[in-house]
């Protein structure tokens, strides 16, 4: 068997497959402010919320970031439906990320808060700040400088996260390069256009992060 | 509907699927730990090849660049597919299971050699240039100096990265590598609920991840440099 490398057969597609990968970036988006706010609830409750509220917290975070994303969204799309719940694939994988991300967000922005230390809080009550002039003054912009970079990497591993969805027929990037493959039998060329886009893609987030981390919160940092 | 999934219990745990399942898990576990030795000591040879100065290593220094930089932005199984198709397309007769060993090991040899980076980069500048002046070699610079004070930084991170490894290999199972996500696939198409399957599946992979977690805390607490 010889295989020669033809990339004129599939650079028709690359339009197609970029209109999957505007796909999968809307899924990373969202699944990532979804688990933004759980992450928000969650670091809440895990630090000023009662025991029990505490321990719940704890066993999601602890069980989400233990198992394979892949995993529990199995369990989502097949273990769902026998409770007479159906969602699409889109949904489910939807779901499925957004609450691994609540969980990484959940130690992320915990870790946030316990970085606020208490020498500043008393220092603001010692300039005369109100409450909310120390959160606005003290609290948010330690808070934006240390939760940044984590952030931004989250986001980053999402993105790529998201080619998971391909396994359950979501039609994003890679679910698009899978079926180019199917029509053309081209695999070795469509998986690096693939592989080049997605390095693209998270190239640009990186930079769009990076000069957003600049411009708002003065967060030093490079791309590569 | 639990009643179904209770009297179902006593069917999927029988002998021969317990068996299967452990099986399964040991190949996860195998994966995760071959890929991530061999990808320690890659990704070792790719930060020292990334530190390296002088315009005479801008070749290797910009290899180790581009590899980096490739593994770590293409998504698993966008590599896993090139990997397999490039090796079938070259007539290379690998098993599958040694499709996603070259895989994991070219991933975590990406990720590795940024988090040893970052340890490397992470010991002051006058250490190297106090080396310098003692006239080490390079190897002798690394093995004497920078080394035992990198370490520290590197050790935690990696671990952390060992760990989410473990999950990653997931993945391979869509390549038919018989792992325990796949495993849960095959148990399913027998006819098993699939909360009774993948919930199982998902309890072994919190059992092979949690105590390693635990320890990588430890570790983290015991290695923590203190900042203040």
């Amino acid at each position: 068997m010889h295989y020669t490398i033809h990339f004129s057969q599939v650079l028709k597609y690359i339009p197609y497959l970029i209109g999957g990968a505007w796909l999968s970036f809307q899924i990373a988006f969202l699944a990532f402010c979804g688990g933004m706010v759980i992450g928000l609830a969650g670091a809440i409750a895990k630090t000023y919320g009662n025991r029990v509220l505490q321990v719940l917290v704890n066993g999601y975070v602890t069980f989400f970031t233990n198992t394979p994303q892949l995993v529990q969204i199995y369990f989502i799309f097949f273990g769902l439906p026998q409770f007479g719940i159906v969602l699409s694939s889109y949904e489910t994988v939807l779901v499925g990320m957004t609450l691994n991300a609540g969980a990484y967000a959940t130690e992320i922005q915990r870790a946030g808060f316990l970085s606020v230390r208490r020498s500043e809080l008393e220092a603001a009550e010692t300039l005369g700040m109100s409450f909310l002039q120390s959160v606005r003054y003290v609290i948010l912009p330690h808070l934006s400088k240390t939760l940044y970079p984590p952030f931004s990497n989250l986001y980053i591993i999402m993105t790529l996260g998201t080619s998971m969805a391909a396994i359950f027929g979501v039609e994003e990037l890679t679910g698009r390069a899978f079926n180019v493959d199917a029509i053309t039998f081209r695999p070795v060329e469509i998986f690096s256009i693939t592989a080049g886009l997605y390095i693209l893609i998270t190239i640009a987030a990186s930079f769009i992060l990076l000069y957003l981390g600049r411009w708002l919160f003065r967060v030093k940092g490079k791309v590569f | 509907m639990w009643a179904s999934l209770l009297e179902e219990i006593p069917r999927f745990f029988t002998y021969y699927n317990l068996i299967f399942l452990l099986q399964a898990g040991a190949r996860t576990i195998g994966l995760s730990a071959i890929g991530c030795i061999i990808g320690f000591v890659t990704g070792f040879f790719l930060a020292i090849m990334r530190v390296s100065r002088g315009r005479s290593f801008l070749p290797i220094r910009l290899f180790s660049i581009n590899f980096v930089e490739f593994f770590r932005r293409v998504p698993f199984l966008v590599t896993l597919m090139l990997v397999f198709f490039i090796c079938q397309a070259a007539n290379l007769q690998f098993s599958v299971f040694t499709v996603s060993m070259i895989t994991v090991c070219l991933i975590a040899s990406g990720f590795i050699a940024e988090i040893v980076r970052a340890g490397i980069e992470s010991v002051n500048v006058t250490q190297w240039e106090a080396a310098d002046v003692l006239n080490f070699t390079l190897a002798e610079k690394l093995r004497l100096v920078i080394i035992p004070q990198a370490w520290k930084v590197i050790l935690a991170p990696v671990f952390s990265f060992f760990l989410s490894f473990i999950k990653d290999t997931a993945l391979a199972s869509q390549i038919g590598v018989i792992e325990l996500t796949y495993s849960g696939k095959v148990l399913n198409n027998k006819g098993f609920s699939a909360i009774l399957v993948f919930g199982t599946i998902l309890i072994m992979y919190f059992i092979i991840s949690y105590p390693l977690a635990l320890f990588g805390r430890w570790m983290e607490r015991k290695f923590a440099i203190s900042k203040h």
